[in-house]
């Protein structure tokens, strides 16, 4: 999971996620996967 | 000898992208050669390549490339621009065979195609108000677009027109058996007979609107008349009523004249090669 970053539904922190998926800081169960910095290149079809 | 082909436009056209012509004295490998150069041979603006900076937007990045691919972008006939098969930068994309247009957007909106911008004023969204993507606030959308020359033969987004097709000029006769009951003046959808002096008549100028359809033959033989109907719908077969639509990118008068340009160059090429082998 290295490099992936993942955001707190509630508490909006920034969370990796090692065993459990769980928010270190208030203990909520949903994350949201951010997107990643690269540009996307895609064509138009 | 033959006749010379020709043509005659309608008085009034019902808008400037859209064209309605009748090709006379012509033949229908013609008429349809035509058809499909117009649709597949004539060459458009549209976006290829999308590179998503941001997007935090409900819809896929891939969604959103192929709602920009979509829409039509203004491609003037005198334009210098190459399409990337004949251009020398090797399919990297150069100023002499691209376009970009960017869009940087933030919600609440609704992003229109005239929030696209682009470099080159003469390649622009063919109408401002086509819905891209609608934003809630905290989402941000920034792409930037790069748009090619290219044929509708390679792809739909590529052609210049939305309508383009053809029918056999209508030819329609009524016999003395005519009792003028009516019932196929009622039957025909397209409103164009009427009855007069007890015998249906086809109402001036309402001839071209005729859809063959034949459900004015079909009430004739079943009013009980016999084993023909009294009216019969045929065409003609040297003259075609050609409607030609196009989406804003191209005028119609060059969808119309670029389409005869690729047949006669065609047309030039294969008497040359059959030349070559005499």
């Amino acid at each position: 999971m290295a490099g992936s970053s993942y955001k707190c539904a509630r508490c909006k922190q920034k969370v990796e996620i090692d065993v459990n998926v769980r928010c270190p800081f208030c203990g909520h169960r949903i994350l949201f996967k951010e997107r990643g910095a690269a540009i996307k290149e895609i064509k138009a079809r | 000898m033959e006749k010379i082909p020709s043509l005659q436009f309608e008085k009034e056209p019902i808008d400037k992208n859209s064209v309605r012509f009748i090709l006379s004295n012509s033949r229908s490998a013609f008429a349809n050669a035509w058809r499909r150069a117009m649709i597949s041979e004539v060459p458009s603006f549209a976006i290829e390549d999308v590179r998503v900076y941001d997007n935090t937007s409900p819809l896929f990045d891939e969604i959103l490339a192929h709602r920009l691919g979509l829409i039509p972008l203004t491609t003037g006939g005198d334009n210098n621009y190459l399409s990337r098969a004949e251009c020398s930068c090797n399919n990297e994309g150069c100023e002499k065979c691209t376009v970009t247009l960017t869009m940087s957007v933030e919600g609440p909106l609704l992003a229109c195609s005239k929030n696209l911008i682009s470099h080159d004023p003469d390649v622009q969204p063919a109408d401002p108000d086509i819905p891209i993507i609608k934003l809630a606030s905290d989402q941000k959308v920034v792409v930037e677009a790069r748009a090619i020359l290219d044929y509708g033969k390679r792809h739909t987004k590529w052609q210049p027109t939305t309508v383009c097709g053809y029918k056999n000029y209508p030819s329609i006769s009524i016999d003395a058996r005519c009792d003028g009951c009516g019932q196929c003046v009622e039957e025909c959808p397209c409103g164009i007979l009427e009855i007069s002096k007890r015998k249906v008549r086809v109402i001036e100028d309402k001839l071209d609107k005729c859809a063959l359809c034949r459900l004015c033959e079909k009430i004739c033989m079943n009013s009980g008349i016999g084993d023909m109907p009294a009216i019969h719908i045929s065409t003609e077969e040297d003259r075609f009523i050609f409607n030609v639509e196009g989406c804003g990118s191209v005028s119609t008068e060059e969808i119309m004249k670029q389409g005869l340009m690729f047949l006669k160059r065609e047309a030039d090429s294969l008497s040359n090669e059959i030349r070559a082998l005499l």
